[in-house]
């Protein structure tokens, strides 16, 4: 699907003309914020099934309730609230989808057996930091690290003061940063502290 | 671990996001790096589920902007139309003539009324006797 002139349109913009039905628009406000909804589920859900059902739903329910979107420029913040209540809602209600697994080896770039170990050794300890963490910090740390959103970007959609947002990414890099020092040391499995 | 506190921004803050951790946490959390085509099928299925709520919006567009109007233009236009040929009937058929109006209650139950009706009793007699009523038979 061309997206046409439309790429260069504001949030606002793209959101007005979703409105009135335009596909094209749409489109493109789910292109822009599709990894972010996905990382904000991820981090209230943990599983990929559920961030996946999260972040699809919640655009859906965003285009029915579009109208209510007060603030058209500030549509991703909008977005992200209805990705963490959904998400949430997931969680409580306990709504597991059943999915074929999705194989390790579709991977473009096929790493060597012992290289496979180590990489799923430091995945999983990631895994844990990551579930341990505060979930805000979860969202931060992925809308950051992962999507590259800056400081002043999350805090404007999220409505967190920039300072809070610094904070959080700080503590949630920390913990990080032990689980991937951990894999470095000679037994690969340090404990994170 | 201690609660979030307000923190100056530190070089790397600023510089941008951590790339060892970006990669370590795109390894675990990003579905594109199993699947390249993630995001298109992702964004498709998207797209799928919501048109029939665009096609629903676009409709209520249609019916604001067309049909709406069609459908006030189908009332109200012959409606103006006739109003504003019975407007120019009015002003253009002159003033009203002289009209005959009562100005009281026997005005009003008499006129019209032939004169010969009247009560006989009511007219002189020629031989100035009183006479009560005339039957003639």
């Amino acid at each position: 699907m061309s997206s046409g002139g439309l790429t260069a349109y504001s949030d606002g913009e793209l959101v007005r003309r979703a409105r009135l039905g335009d596909e094209r628009a749409f489109g493109l406000l789910v292109q822009r914020y599709e990894r972010a909804a996905y990382a904000v589920a991820y981090s209230v859900t943990g599983r990929h099934e559920d961030a996946e059902d999260g972040a699809q739903e919640s655009f859906l329910v965003a285009l029915e309730r579009l109208d209510d979107c007060r603030n058209p420029e500030k549509f991703a913040g909008w977005l992200m609230t209805i990705v963490r209540n959904r998400s949430r809602n997931l969680v409580r209600r306990e709504v597991l989808r059943e999915t074929e697994p999705i194989p390790v080896a579709a991977s473009s770039k096929t790493p060597t057996p012992e290289r496979e170990t180590e990489l799923s050794e430091l995945s999983e300890q990631l895994q844990e930091v990551l579930e341990d963490l505060p979930q805000v910090q979860r969202e931060i740390v992925l809308l950051h690290d992962l999507e590259g959103w800056k400081h002043r970007e999350i805090a404007d959609r999220l409505g967190i003061p920039s300072g809070t947002v610094r904070s959080h990414l700080h503590f949630a890099r920390k913990a990080l940063r032990s689980a991937l020092g951990g894999s470095s040391d000679e037994d690969g499995m340090r404990s994170i502290s | 671990m201690s609660g979030p506190e307000e923190l100056e921004p530190t070089a790397s803050d600023e510089l941008g996001r951590d790339m060892e951790l970006s990669s370590a946490l795109g390894r675990l959390v990003d579905p594109a790096t199993r699947d390249a085509n993630y995001w298109l099928r992702f964004r498709a299925w998207v797209l799928e589920s919501a048109a029939r709520e665009l096609a629903r919006r676009r409709r209520v567009v249609d019916l604001t902007v067309g049909d709406v109007l069609t459908a006030w233009s189908r009332a109200l236009v012959p409606t103006a139309i006739a109003a504003s040929l019975a407007a120019a009937l009015l002003l253009f058929q002159g003033p009203p003539g002289p009209t005959d109006v009562a100005i009281g209650l026997e005005e009003l139950l008499s006129e019209g009324l032939e004169e010969e009706i009247f009560p006989a009793a009511l007219e002189a007699a020629e031989d100035d006797a009183v006479t009560f009523a005339m039957e003639r038979f």
